[in-house]
């Protein structure tokens, strides 16, 4: 199981700005361990951001996206207390959701 | 004046010679710092939390302190790789419970991080009060510092996220730190005996051993620039390819020279050596025209003529125009007599190399 994500969400003036930490090693699947064999890729697929039910973010992750990624961006609207939830789904199967309020 | 006041002067001379007494070598320079000086001057945090201020702070109050002074640099969990390394990251839980960071082992880590190296909280508390942020150093309380190191404490899941840090249970925190148990002392940066013996260090002992050289030692150390035999030839011949003129000239390589048997071959190449250090080859190439005429040309043109050696030792020396274009040949006063001699002889024989 993967540890959680970060996640910072705070709204000003309308705007809601949401900061994303994940734990992810990203493996990219071209990487070989000091044996010489190849490390299996293992790297997030998609990600969504959600504020309350509605989908507010929804991106393409690859394998050129950096061990732990971070991630930030705004959306229009959210208000204190609201909560805004981000999952992603990685090349196993492997999914994980972190919700938290707007600060 | 009054005798009174002869006195009170008599006095305070002598107590100012007192109060100079430590600062005997430096005669009215300086004096000694107040208690109040030492005392803002005197902020360090040691590792057994001498020095720690009063005061905490919690997690809470840490995110808003850092997201006004310390994220545009680090990062909003500490994670930035833009201007510094990063604080937070690398560690894990079973680290916590070893004291030892495994990714600095096994190098599983892409970088070594703040949390994954330091073995002491008291250093994190220390720099953090002493050095952050960069711009506006100790402007910080105590009570911010205690705030903003349970927020880094909380992102590296060392502390809970309602965790109120102050003086009192930091020493708590000392004992989850990922890697307090990482630090050696057993070599000879550390001051004092041996840890057998009480101290710290390991009694001074360097950790290289070069043993000074007692016999046949050389004189003197040389630094020169070396290519090695095998490598002479791996670009034919460096002085070829490079300006004759500047401050930096090729080297002469080639196959290897054949050791000195042939007496006039190596007194060639030294008169060749000599033609490069006394700057003739900057306007003169062996076999080519540069600013004045190649030493073959030269040697063609006085084939024959008995007086020739005369004539060039007074050209070099006295300088010369007009015999091959309008370029002067400056006078090269600062060459000795027999070493111009030594190179017109050599240019009249063909200016071989070898």
């Amino acid at each position: 199981m993967a540890s959680p994500m970060r996640i910072r969400a705070a709204a000003k003036d309308g705007v809601t700005e949401v900061r994303v930490l994940m734990s992810h090693v990203m493996e990219t699947g071209q990487r070989k361990d000091s044996s010489g064999a190849v490390i299996p890729a293992h790297f997030i697929t998609e990600l969504t951001a959600k504020h309350n039910d509605k989908v507010v973010l929804s991106a393409e992750f690859g394998p050129s996206v950096s061990t732990n990624p971070y991630l930030a961006f705004k959306f229009n609207g959210g208000a204190k207390g609201d909560k805004v939830a981000v999952t992603w789904v990685d090349n196993k199967g492997e999914t994980r959701t972190d919700e938290v309020q707007v600060a | 004046m009054s005798r009174f006041s002869k006195t009170l002067i008599a006095l305070l001379v002598a107590g100012a010679a007192t109060s100079a007494m430590a600062f005997d070598r430096y005669q009215g320079i300086g004096r000694p710092a107040t208690t109040a000086e030492v005392k803002a001057w005197d902020i360090d945090v040691r590792p057994d939390f001498v020095g720690l201020p009063k005061g905490s702070g919690n997690v809470d109050r840490g995110i808003e302190l850092w997201e006004t002074h310390c994220a545009s640099c680090h990062g909003v969990f500490g994670e930035s790789n833009e201007v510094f390394t990063p604080i937070v990251g690398g560690t894990t839980l079973k680290d916590i419970e070893t004291g030892r960071v495994e990714a600095l082992v096994t190098g599983s880590s892409p970088q070594r991080t703040t949390l994954m190296k330091v073995p002491t909280v008291s250093t994190l508390f220390d720099y953090i009060q002493r050095a952050m942020p960069w711009t506006a150093p100790k402007s910080l309380s105590p009570d911010d510092v205690y705030a903003i190191l349970a927020y880094l404490l909380n992102l590296g899941e060392i502390v809970p996220a309602d965790y109120v840090l102050s003086d009192e249970n930091i020493r708590e925190v000392q004992e989850r730190m990922p890697n307090r148990n990482g630090m050696t002392t057993d070599h000879g940066m550390w001051p004092g005996a041996s840890a057998a013996k009480g101290g710290i260090g390991n009694g001074g002992k360097p950790d290289v051993k070069n043993v000074a050289c007692m016999k046949d030692c050389k004189k003197e150390v040389e630094i020169v620039s070396a290519l090695p035999d095998y490598a002479q030839d791996a670009h034919g011949n460096l002085a070829e390819q490079n300006r004759p003129v500047g401050q930096t000239r090729g080297k002469q390589t080639g196959a290897p020279s054949e050791p000195a048997g042939d007496g006039k071959q190596s007194a060639a190449a030294a008169t060749l050596a000599l033609a490069n250090e006394k700057g003739c080859m900057a306007c003169h190439g062996v076999a080519n025209k540069i600013i004045g005429p190649g030493y073959n040309e030269i040697a063609q043109k006085y084939q024959g003529q008995a007086d020739a050696e005369a004539k060039l030792i007074a050209k070099v020396k006295n300088g010369g125009q007009g015999t091959w274009g309008a370029i002067p040949m400056p006078p090269q006063g600062h060459v000795a007599d027999e070493d111009i001699k030594r190179l017109v002889e050599w240019i009249l024989e063909g200016a071989k190399a070898q």
